[in-house]
């Protein structure tokens, strides 16, 4: 680990082409914190980098606020539950970043089991001018001290120092997909397969469980949790999405178990549309608020939709992301890729929405020009400083040049992971294990 | 009976799937488990309604009951993919809850003893054959 592993992943510059993906280094999560200033990512191996914006200065214009490594560690570990002789991924499944509250950054990791807390904090002075130790640590001869001196505090190569606050553990039965801080910021809800808890950022040794939808005979198990999210101003509402494709709003003032829903979103199935694979692919892989706390944003396998928390029959709108998948779903089926789960993100005037898809393609929708685009990220096509080119997926009919036909359509290459910074057009986009930050320099229209 | 034939591939993979999850790091996952389960069912039902020549249709037999069938070959599947698959075969009133005992065994879990298969599928035994020998 160190310098060799950080320079691989920025794509700020042509690297050697690294076709073969050790697993370790796929990149799981990325999400920017509050202000935008850092931007964590989280691996397969377990480890989190954390990129640090850096300021803009006159004397290097062409610098303008790019991002360098600002710490590496190893946030988890594998590990062997040797009662039910599984072994435990130490993939990072989700980071939340804290708001900051000191001169220190905290942030929340966790695998599929335990979430820790990881305090972020920079050293840049150090205490010269002991009395009973020399300069590398060792103790002095104290014939040779002949005066008392005051230690000072002198400027020192700026050290960041990371370290595990607090470890929460055995808080989940089934696999952790989603983490949400609350806007009380003193509390965290953490959900798995079937049920969702609520912790005390301060208190590592229990925690509330608030939505259970474990039937009593597992054999009459229908659906699933598959994403949850706390409301980011009232901090007593918080959402939960499940693999038929409903949303539940759940307002933990009601009862001490959330177990029925404040609200149910959901959209009645679509019958000349019903396959095999109809379940799957209405299933919700993420959810997230927008920033202003109306609308909800679902990603399902071949659609976005905006969701208005006052209108529960429908959504009020819905993007194709990829429809012409449509009719390729038996063998995504074969190639496990229909289980593919893509994230979605909210721009920060929540007019843009953003979500991966397959052969390094993301789309944008603006939802006020119901314009879209779709860009690849890949270092083919981004040079440094060069402008996006959009790019088209033909489907029959007339094909341009540059078109990328269905059948070319490279499935191991898939973005599930975009973040987008919380105030500017900066995102980040995270192509198996490369992390692609792109800035929006002028304000261009998407077509 | 193109449809049969789908169906019948997608029963073959979606084995193939649970079986294979069973031996993925970091444990059996419930979500796709779930999901898969849900597809072998649905091919499961397009694949008995489906009428073709030589196959018992399901008017013609007591759907209620729970039979002992020949369970040479399903004895056989059991063996590979463990006593959590009987659930998977059952056949219920409430139209065939099929599911994969994914994290937890134990009180919850189907018995490995009741395995009931409908008649049509045990007649046309070649799909399950292809399922045993693919795995």
């Amino acid at each position: 680990m160190g310098e060799d592993t950080d320079t691989r992943k920025i794509n700020h510059s042509f690297l050697r082409d690294h076709s073969y993906v050790t697993e370790a280094d796929i990149i799981s999560t990325v999400e920017f914190n509050h202000t935008g200033e850092l931007l964590a990512t989280g691996d397969k191996g377990g480890r989190v980098v954390i990129f640090q914006r850096e300021p803009e200065s006159k004397n290097a214009p062409h610098s303008q606020g790019e991002y360098d490594v600002y710490s590496t560690f190893q946030s988890h570990e594998p590990e062997f539950d040797y009662l039910k002789s599984l072994e435990i991924e130490e993939k990072i499944n989700k980071i939340k970043w804290l708001p900051q509250q000191n001169a220190a950054h905290s942030l929340l990791s966790t695998n599929d089991k335990t979430i820790k807390l990881w305090k972020i904090t920079e050293r840049d002075k150090r205490p010269e001018g002991y009395n009973l130790k020399d300069e590398e640590g060792k103790l002095k001869d104290l014939s040779t001290v002949t005066s008392l001196q005051v230690p000072v505090l002198k400027p020192m190569d700026l050290m960041v120092e990371v370290s595990p606050r607090r470890i929460f553990a055995n808080g989940h039965t089934y696999h952790i997909n989603s983490i949400s801080v609350n806007s009380d910021c003193e509390t965290y809800m953490s959900a798995d397969d079937l049920r969702i808890n609520l912790w005390h950022l301060a208190i590592t040794d229990r925690s509330f469980n608030i939505v259970d939808i474990k039937p009593a005979n597992m054999e009459d198990l229908t659906e699933v949790i598959t994403a949850s999210e706390f409301h980011p101003h009232h901090c007593n509402l918080f959402v939960y999405s499940s693999s038929k494709g409903s949303l539940r709003l759940c307002d933990m003032r009601a009862a001490a178990l959330c177990d029925k829903h404040s609200k149910l979103f959901e959209e009645p199935e679509d019958p000349s549309n019903r396959s095999f694979f109809s379940e799957i692919i209405s299933s919700v892989s993420d959810v997230k608020f927008s920033h202003s706390g109306r609308y909800m944003l679902t990603r399902d396998y071949l659609t976005v939709k905006v969701w208005d928390l006052n209108m529960e029959a429908r959504p009020i709108e819905t993007y194709q992301v990829h429809d012409y998948l449509r009719s390729k779903l038996c063998s995504l089926y074969e190639s496990d890729c229909i289980f593919d789960k893509f994230e979605c993100a909210w721009n920060g005037s929540d007019s843009v929405i953003m979500t991966g898809a397959y052969n390094n393609f993301f789309r944008m929708f603006d939802r006020n020009t119901k314009r879209d685009v779709t860009l690849e990220a890949s270092r083919e096509s981004s040079k440094p400083r060069a402008v996006l080119k959009p790019r088209r997926v033909c489907v029959g009919g007339k094909r341009r040049r540059d078109d990328i036909s269905v059948d070319s359509l490279d499935f191991t290459k898939k973005i599930l992971h975009t973040a987008w910074h919380p105030a500017e057009n900066i995102i980040a986009i995270a192509a198996t294990n490369n992390l692609y930050i792109f800035q929006d320099k002028v304000n261009s229209d998407m077509h | 009976m193109e449809f049969k034939l789908e169906a019948h591939r997608i029963v073959s993979i979606s084995l193939g799937k649970i079986y294979n999850s069973r031996v993925q790091r970091g444990g059996i996952k419930l979500h796709k488990n779930l999901l898969v389960s849900l597809v072998l069912r649905s091919a499961r039902q397009v694949y008995l309604s489906d009428p073709c020549p030589g196959l018992y249709l399901a008017g013609e037999e007591d759907t209620d009951t729970d039979e002992e069938m020949e369970t040479g070959n399903v004895a056989n599947l059991i063996s590979i993919f463990g006593s959590s698959f009987s659930g998977l075969l059952r056949k219920s009133p409430a139209g065939g809850r099929e599911e994969e005992e994914a994290e937890e065994s134990g009180p919850e879990a189907a018995e490995p003893g009741q395995i009931c298969c409908d008649k049509p599928v045990l007649r046309d035994m070649s799909p399950w054959s292809t399922a045993i020998v693919a795995f």
